[in-house]
């Protein structure tokens, strides 16, 4: 029931929305946003309760990585939906419905047991957020968004390839299985899958979720939608979009490690990180606006989500996780204060924005605790992931994989620090003072969430990641 | 029923490559309908000897979606553009030959779902296998955004042919999934294309080049 209620809300605010405008849209977007994110976090509490969750006779199913991802989801939705209405004025019905529907098709997709609904929950996230890329009808944005649906559609193509192989190897030897491309029965049957076509299936998987996911090469359309889309879409693209790809690829991974070794999956993973990682360095150590260079620290921490996915054992794959997290609150909030930064100083450009700290004295400060935790400074929460992923690398007696990955880490750190120290200091065009800080507040929030996962973790946080790798790690 | 299933494939083949050869974009999108009622014909003659009578269903939205609705969108967005590039592009024979290699490539890698596999359709598999990555290579080698979206369409009946052959299509639930997603990226895609022609009077993608670094 509660996971019934947890589609079904977003789903029922985007149609209510579809003819709400003014004041009645804002009530409406609010009340809305409000239900999905105690939902979420309902259905969370009850994933840590009872282990896991099914309704409509096991069609939807919450384990503890979906509810990790569920969370995530309410959490940086909630978060997105506070600034929206800046966005949304005037233009209500372009925005709500599809912010609400992005949500939905989010959730869906880390609910769903049915890895062919799974694919098609994923399709829906790049079709009902295009029109939210393209939202402020530019040349640029245009561009943007015609990319962002050519380039994610045929990813996920290509994602739909392998799915369509996994459901030829099962049902090829298993004639007649009664929902076949469900992920339990899958799991169920992957000691007797054929290893070579599950192999091949994983690759065109990988490649097609990776896509998703902004590992390069396949990243080109991720800065361009990131960084032209408004600041609360591109907050819930870059800090749980991204991460559904992931999760995409770790519901078939256990799969493929019994059914054809995890040889293949951690060397593919490590490859395809260590490529997002230096494609990402090479950008960010000159980086020219702002928006852009959030966009491209994206693509660097999903690759190293992914090279930790890559060492793999206990370390590695909690290490990830809790990256995947840690990086959804830091780059929410950073995109969601680029929104206020461009409204401040009209312009993306980082040479433009000149005394940040004195020009907005809320999202000021704000924006330079979160790009620290951004660089992975203690006390945040990203340190800790970050020691986990390299550590776990050394731990499995990789040498150059976590020396690589140190270096293009420290690469982007020096080219992130030098565009936020030039964006802080200088003297500022205007003294500004800001309306609403209480707006701030949810930021603040999900800033001291990273201090917690830094500092002391809140009791349940390590169950839930023991948890969670042992759905990802195989039996 | 191999012989009918494995010529339906073949022919399938045969008008991916010839969209590949054609320069002319509204013998493009005739091709692609042409190859959506294939689909379909194969769908007809697997639930015709098999029994599985809810692939009748598939042929006929393949028919609706496919092979009337899409071609008729893509003849809108093209409406009034000129029906070939304009400027001259690379032979069609180095495309050809890039096709060729792809089928190629396509039988070595299906060989092992080929002999795992026991349903009389199982030769068109890596026929199937050729058009999705045949339809993939017309994609990214695509000069504007009607060669980009037909490369698309080709890549997903391509896809959608394997798993007829291979499988006698996927769970219900998933095919109507996969028709709404290609129903819904062509209508984006129009309204894209609608506004690109609008804002720069071309299909022609090289012009779209504001967002860079």
């Amino acid at each position: 029931m509660l996971l019934v209620a947890l589609l079904a809300v977003p789903l029922a605010g985007a149609a209510l929305l579809v003819r709400a405008s003014g004041r009645a849209a804002t009530l409406v977007h609010g009340v809305t946003a409000l239900a999905t994110v105690v939902l979420a976090l309902a259905v969370s509490i009850a994933v840590v309760r009872e282990a896991t969750l099914q309704a409509l006779d096991g069609f939807l199913r919450a384990d503890a990585l979906s509810a990790w991802m569920v969370a995530l989801v309410g959490v940086v939705a909630g978060l997105a939906a506070v600034e929206a209405p800046h966005y949304a004025h005037g233009a209500a019905r372009r925005f709500y419905p599809f912010f609400h529907l992005f949500v939905f098709t989010m959730l869906l997709a880390v609910t769903t047991d049915d890895l062919g609904f799974m694919w098609v929950a994923i399709e829906g996230t790049t079709l009902a957020s295009v029109f939210l890329v393209n939202f402020e009808r530019t040349r640029a944005s245009l561009e943007a968004s015609y990319k962002y649906v050519l380039i994610c559609s045929v990813g996920i193509a290509v994602a739909f390839l392998g799915t369509v192989l996994v459901y030829f190897a099962d049902v090829a030897h298993f004639a007649g299985t009664e929902h076949a491309l469900r992920w339990t029965t899958l799991q169920r049957l992957a000691p007797a899958l054929p290893p070579r076509i599950v192999e091949m299936a994983f690759v065109f998987l990988l490649v097609g979720y990776g896509t998703k996911a902004g590992l390069a090469p396949m990243h080109t359309w991720l800065p361009d939608a990131h960084s032209e889309a408004p600041a609360p879409v591109s907050a819930m693209m870059s800090g749980v979009l991204l991460a559904i790809g992931v999760y995409a690829i770790l519901r078939f991974k256990p799969i493929v490690d019994v059914a054809a070794g995890p040889v293949v999956a951690r060397r593919l993973l490590l490859g395809l990180g260590l490529a997002s990682m230096a494609v990402a360095a090479a950008f960010l150590w000159n980086p020219k606006n702002y928006k852009r260079m959030l966009a491209y620290s994206s693509v660097e921490h999903l690759g190293l989500v992914s090279v930790g996915l890559g060492f793999g054992g206990p370390w590695g794959i909690a290490g990830a996780v809790l990256h995947i997290a840690n990086h959804a609150l830091a780059k929410s909030v950073l995109f969601l204060l680029s929104g206020r930064i461009r409204a401040a100083y009209a312009s993306m450009e980082i040479a433009a924005v000149r005394g940040l700290l004195a020009r907005l004295p809320v999202s000021g400060p704000l924006f330079f605790a979160a790009m620290l935790a951004l660089l992975g400074l203690p006390p945040f929460g990203l340190f800790v992931s970050e020691v986990m992923i390299i550590g776990a690398g050394f731990a499995a007696g990789h040498v150059l994989a976590p020396v690589i990955a140190l270096v293009l880490l420290a690469i982007a750190f020096a080219g992130l620090l030098h565009a936020l120290q030039r964006m802080l200091h200088g003297e500022a065009a205007g003294r500004g003072v800001e309306h609403q800080g209480w707006a701030a507040v949810p930021m603040v929030a999900a800033l001291v969430l990273l201090l917690m996962t830094g500092l002391a973790w809140p009791p349940g946080l390590a169950g839930a990641l023991a948890s969670i790798t042992a759905v990802i790690a195989a039996p | 029923m191999s012989d009918l299933s494995n010529f339906l494939a073949f022919l399938g083949l045969v008008t991916t490559l010839l969209m590949v050869w054609r320069q002319s974009r509204p013998a493009r999108v005739r091709l692609l309908a042409v190859q959506s009622l294939l689909l379909a014909a194969q769908a007809v003659a697997i639930a015709a000897f098999t029994g599985r009578y809810g692939l009748l269903l598939v042929a006929v939205a393949l028919v609706v979606v496919k092979a009337w609705w899409i071609p008729r969108a893509l003849a809108r967005m093209g409406e009034g553009a000129p029906p070939r590039p304009l400027a001259p592009g690379r032979s069609a024979g180095l495309r050809l030959l890039g096709a060729g290699a792809l089928v190629v490539g396509a039988y070595a890698l299906m060989l092992p779902v080929t002999a795992s596999s026991a349903l009389p359709t199982r030769g068109g598999i890596p026929l199937a296998f050729a058009m999705a990555l045949v339809g993939l290579y017309a994609c990214v080698i695509g000069r504007d955004v009607m060669g980009q979206i037909l490369g698309f369409l080709m890549f997903e009946n391509g896809i959608f042919a394997l798993g007829l052959l291979a499988a006698y299509g996927l769970p219900g639930l998933v095919e109507a999934g996969v028709f709404l997603d290609v129903l819904v990226v062509v209508l984006v895609a129009e309204g894209l294309v609608m506004q690109i022609r609008h804002e720069h009077a071309t299909l022609d993608v090289d012009l779209l080049r504001e967002l860079r670094g």
